[in-house]
This record gives structure tokens, C-alpha cells and sequence, in this order.
């Protein structure tokens, strides 16, 4: 039996915010949400506060003389977790306000010990702190009666078996707060600015005795209050766990809904893996996605398009649109100025779970870099990387679209650096051939697999795409301007080699 | 609002006792809402409602606009205890309401009406009133 202390974990509920702390905050534990004003830190205390309060664990809620108790009280009444009838009942409000303005923070500290000691609560909020620390005249002794009044206010919260949040801007320019070495939880938000779009992002920057989730998490405000999109986190698979996702690539292989291509890609493409599909506007690429959809629902297996046109409904096909209507295939479209990756792999992972979906695909990369907010185009291949990831870690397969300016001079699969990442790539072309554009379309990699090298000749029909033969005639196809090889020439002028 | 004072006068037909009924109600209502919105959040309501009141009942104005909380209330006190009773009744009862409804327009009803249940009950008058039924 282990006599090592147990600490209960107090979950929020807060969407992703018990994922990024680690499970929950620690009971009694001294919390700290910093942040800029404006970036939320009242919303998320509030939030926490009407998740946890109840009968049992009551919650205090002081105000000092940070934003005005009624201002609080009206704009917070907004957000729908927001619990009239808790009021009173499981959650009290007390403004400090007149305390702090004598400057006495003894007076302060004896006034919430007496707040504390009636009501015994399990919860206790301190907001904001900042103006404990600004708002008391004669700084220096001031400093000095700060460090004692928050060690103070720490140790008996703690004794009073109260898990605080004490809410402010302890992180400043001059450096950090002393009771930053005190807290056992930090949580700093943010307001990133990028050019002209603005996202809301959260650090755990500490969080005593568990395992936190590293890096910026985008949360985004709503009528609900905070959503936290945690940063997708790439499962440390064991190697058992890797052997057996080999296993069942190796068993499965999936129709592309193309004729010939399932041939020309080793005999379908294998399960769980992600495939590039390259080529320039209007070659067939959202075609080609659509074929590999409708090819699973055809056997009963519901997909997911990510789509990032600027007019989905006019580049759709209308096999697209009445899956999506029939409820096969499920949709995200989302816009908005400041979208993250994390915030559609969550959307997506939802989805995908709801859905029980199998086949996934994303139309297009170049459209989603464009739909990210400007912050995030810069690690939008460390993003794609992570987003490819934890797609795999959920079994799906994955096809996404590239658009890729054709260039004669050389062979290029993605502006990304994408093609290392995915399992399987196929390039699509345009070629001129005697005055006249048609396309080909090539398998360049299956992972693991034997695959046809041949570029074959392609056209799109009403009835979809229709991959002809290989280009066996002509030579120099990558170039942009094929020419006749000899045997071909030869054989038209009934010659033989 | 209007049982609450009734009750708080007890029947009484002077100013005086009204007046008191009325500054006494509004002590609770201070008592009640000063732990949640500060001082200042009651005092600056207080003082609109006062103002807005006066409108209809002129001889409420204090004319002493820059005040402590406590001069002003001592000030309305004296000058609702000048009034004929039933003059206090209505004006501290358009007061308190008035009041009521500016909070009202900033937290919303429910918040209100749960912030202040404490005014509108009386156990002793609602065992009265089951007595005499």
C-alpha cells in the first residue's frame, strides 16, 4: 500500500482546459491567471468557479478594484455558464474595494480571513490582483508588506483547505511578481496581434506535481465563454502499439473510387495512410478527393472533408454536396480571422469520432494556410506535421489536396516540405501535346509499397476521373513540352527498330 | 417593495416612523448589495435614484450634490420627517423602487430580485397574516 498523499484533481470542465493543465487543478492548491486586460482571465475564473461550486464546495469570489463588481456581475451574466441561482446559494461575492482603498493590506488580508472562516469555502477568487500591488501608496515599504500579505494570504488559504485562483497581471516588463515562486499553478493569457488579426492564446506555465501540456494553446471567447483548442499532441506510441498499426496497414488496402489508379498505387490505397495528391488548378485534385470519398461511403464508411475553397459550393461537384447533404460525409468550413490549426484538428477529431468516419480529406493545403490566421503561417509546416500525426494516431486515411504551380524545371510535390510527411504521393500535370493541354497524373511513392512508376494520361468526365494509358509515345513529359520518342515516330511511319 | 415599507411602519400614521421605515429598508437593501458591488456600486446607483425620484417629488432633492453617503442620507432623512406621512410613503416607495429598477436595468432581474430576497421576506408577517386567515 502507498502512504504517499493522494491530491484529488478538481476538474473544470472547461472545454480543453483539464486536458492542458494535466487532468484538473490540485485541490488546495494556489492558482495564479495572469494576462493582459482583456485577455480573459475574469471569463476563465468565472467559468471554473460556476463549473466547481456547489452545495458541498462553495466558492468565495473577492473583488478589488480591478473591474468594477457591477460591471462584472452585468457583463458576466452574458456568457451562458453563467448560474443565477448558484448566487447566494453556493457561490458569494464579496467587493473588498473599500479595504484596499485605505491601503491597509492587514485590513485586507483580516477581512478575507473573515469572509473565509464564515463561509468555509472550497473555492476561493481573488480578483484582480494587480491592484493589491499598485493601488497601495509608499512603494518600497509597500513591496515589502505585498510579499508578506501574499505568502500570508497563501499559507492560510492553504490551511483553510481552499484551491485559490488569484486573478491578475503579475507578469510585467520589470519582471515577474514574487508570488509567482509561491503559486503552484500559472496560467498566463495572451492576445497575440499579427498584422491585423488578433488570437487568444494560453500557457500553463506551472503546474506543481503533474504533467502539463506543453506549448500555446488558442482558446477562443464565445456565448459559452473559453474554448481551449489544446495544441495537438503527437501520442508517444509504444512499440507494440507501432507494430500493430503496421499490421493493419498491411491487411487493408482502400479503393480510390478511380478505376486504375487502385492498380497504378500497388492495389489501393493502404489503410491509415496519408496521401498527397499535387497538381495545378483545375487538374482534378478535388475530383480525385471526392471519387476517394464517395468510394468509401459506397461500402458504408462515412468520411470528412476539410474544405478551404474561397466559394465551396461552386467548386463542388455535386456528388460532393449530396453526400454531405445525406449525412455521409461530414463538413468543416470553417472561417474565421483568427483560426488556428489546433482549433480544426479538434473540430476534426470530433467529427470524426461523432461520425465514425474512416476516410478524411483536406481541400486544400493552400487553402487552409490562407485560412489560418497570419500567426500561425509561419509554423504551418511544424502544424501540418502534428495535424498529419495525430490523424494517423486515429486510424483514418487521409487525402489531402496541394496546389501546385506547374513548373517544366523541376518536380515538386508541395510548397511545405509537405510530401516527407505523408505515405503515399501522387503528382498530377498538365502536358502540350500538338497545340493542346491534357493532363497526366503519376504515382510517386507509396511507402512500403510496390507501386506503378508509369505517368499515364488522364481526363475528366462527367462520370469522373478516367485514367487512360501510359505515355509510351512521347518523351520528356515533365518538361512541360513532350516530343514523340523515335519508336513512335517510327512505328507511325510503319518502320521497325 | 410597498408590504416591506408597510411592515417596516408597522401601521404607523407619522412621517417620522415611516421616514424611518424607509431609511431602514434602504440600510438593509446598502447592507445586502455593498458585500457584492462595494460601496460605491450602491452609493452611485443610490444617488441617480435620488435624483431621478426628486423629478416627481421635488422637496426630495438635497440641492448637496458632493456629499459622504451618510450626510446624504441624514439629509433625507430630516426632510422626508418634514412631509405628511402619506407624502414619505409615496416617495420612499418611488424611491426604492426606482432604485430597484436601475439595478435592475444593470444586473438583470433574477440577480436582483436573488441579491435582495432578504428585504421581501418577513416570517413574522407572513405567520401574522397566516394567523389572521
Amino acid at each position: 500500500m502507498s502512504d504517499k498523499v493522494a491530491i484529488r484533481r478538481l476538474a473544470t470542465g472547461v472545454p480543453g482546459l483539464d486536458e492542458i493543465v494535466g487532468g484538473g487543478f490540485p485541490e488546495f492548491s494556489l492558482n495564479l491567471i495572469t494576462g493582459s486586460p482583456g485577455s480573459g482571465k475574469t471569463t476563465l475564473a468565472h467559468q471554473i468557479m460556476f463549473a466547481l461550486a456547489n452545495r458541498d464546495m462553495p466558492a468565495l469570489f473577492f473583488t478589488m478594484l480591478g473591474e468594477p463588481p457591477l460591471k462584472m456581475l452585468r457583463y458576466q451574466q452574458q456568457f451562458s455558464f453563467f448560474d443565477q441561482d448558484k448566487i447566494g446559494e453556493s457561490i458569494r461575492f464579496v467587493d473588498l474595494s473599500d479595504h484596499l482603498a485605505t491601503g491597509n493590506l492587514d485590513q485586507v488580508l483580516s477581512r478575507i480571513t473573515k469572509e473565509v472562516e464564515a463561509f468555509s469555502p472550497a473555492l476561493v477568487f481573488v480578483d484582480s490582483f494587480r491592484t493589491v500591488v499598485q493601488e497601495t501608496p509608499h512603494q518600497v515599504e509597500a513591496i515589502i508588506s505585498q510579499q508578506s500579505f501574499i505568502q500570508k494570504l497563501g499559507i492560510q488559504l492553504s490551511g483553510w483547505q481552499a484551491t485559490t485562483f488569484l486573478i491578475g497581471e503579475f507578469l510585467t516588463d520589470r519582471g515577474s511578481h514574487p508570488v509567482l515562486t509561491v503559486a503552484d499553478g500559472l496560467l498566463s493569457l495572451e492576445q497575440s496581434v499579427h498584422r491585423n488579426s488578433v488570437v487568444r492564446k494560453m500557457q500553463v506555465i506551472k503546474m506543481r506535481g503533474q504533467a502539463t501540456r506543453p506549448g500555446m494553446h488558442t482558446f477562443r471567447i464565445t456565448g459559452d465563454g473559453i474554448e481551449i483548442f489544446p495544441a495537438a499532441l503527437v501520442r508517444g506510441d509504444t512499440g507494440e502499439a507501432l507494430e500493430t498499426a503496421k499490421q493493419l496497414r498491411n491487411m487493408t488496402r482502400l479503393a480510390t473510387g478511380v478505376p486504375r489508379l487502385d492498380e497504378m498505387l500497388g492495389g489501393g490505397l493502404p489503410s491509415g495512410y496519408s496521401l498527397l495528391v499535387a497538381g495545378p488548378s483545375g487538374s482534378g485534385k478535388t475530383i480525385l478527393a471526392t471519387a476517394f470519398l464517395k468510394a468509401g461511403v459506397l461500402q458504408g464508411e462515412p468520411g470528412v472533408i476539410v474544405a478551404f475553397e474561397q466559394t465551396p459550393s461552386q467548386s463542388w461537384n455535386r456528388t460532393l454536396d449530396d453526400m454531405i447533404r445525406a449525412g455521409q460525409i461530414g463538413l468543416i468550413n470553417t472561417r474565421s480571422p483568427d483560426l488556428s490549426i489546433d482549433e480544426i484538428v479538434q473540430h476534426l477529431t470530433k467529427l470524426i469520432h461523432q461520425m465514425k468516419a474512416t476516410r478524411v480529406v483536406i481541400d486544400s493545403l493552400s487553402g487552409f494556410e490562407l485560412a489560418v490566421a497570419p500567426t500561425f503561417r509561419e509554423d504551418f509546416r511544424e502544424s501540418l506535421f502534428r495535424m498529419v500525426a495525430v490523424l494517423s494516431g486515429l486510424g483514418v486515411t487521409v487525402l489531402m489536396t496541394s496546389e501546385l504551380e506547374d513548373r517544366y524545371i523541376d518536380l515538386r510535390f508541395s510548397p511545405y516540405g509537405s510530401a516527407f510527411l505523408t505515405d503515399a504521393i501522387i503528382v498530377q500535370r498538365y502536358i502540350e501535346v500538338e497545340s493542346c493541354l491534357q493532363r497526366v497524373m503519376s504515382v510517386v511513392k507509396v511507402r512500403a509499397s510496390v507501386h506503378s512508376t508509369e505517368i499515364r494520361r488522364f481526363e475528366i468526365t462527367d462520370d469522373g476521373i478516367v485514367i487512360g494509358n501510359p505515355v509510351s509515345d512521347f518523351e520528356g513529359i515533365l518538361g512541360g513540352q513532350p516530343t514523340r520518342t523515335k519508336a513512335s515516330r517510327m512505328a507511325d511511319r510503319g518502320e521497325t527498330s | 417593495m410597498r408590504i416591506a415599507l408597510a411592515h417596516r411602519a408597522a401601521g404607523a400614521l407619522d412621517a417620522h416612523a415611516v421616514a424611518e421605515a424607509t431609511i431602514g429598508t434602504w440600510r438593509q437593501v446598502d447592507s445586502l448589495l455593498a458585500p457584492v458591488i462595494g460601496t460605491q456600486g450602491v452609493d452611485v446607483i443610490f444617488r441617480r435614484a435620488l435624483y431621478l425620484t426628486s423629478k416627481g417629488f421635488p422637496w426630495l432633492a438635497s440641492g448637496e450634490e458632493y456629499v459622504e453617503s451618510a450626510v446624504l442620507l441624514a439629509g433625507l432623512k430630516a426632510r422626508l420627517e418634514e412631509r405628511c406621512a402619506d407624502d414619505v410613503a409615496q416617495a420612499g416607495y418611488s424611491l426604492l423602487v426606482c432604485f430597484t429598477e436601475l439595478l435592475t436595468t444593470l444586473i438583470g432581474e433574477a440577480l436582483t430580485e436573488r441579491l435582495l430576497a432578504p428585504v421581501w421576506d418577513f416570517p413574522s408577517l407572513s405567520s401574522e397574516l397566516e394567523i389572521e386567515s
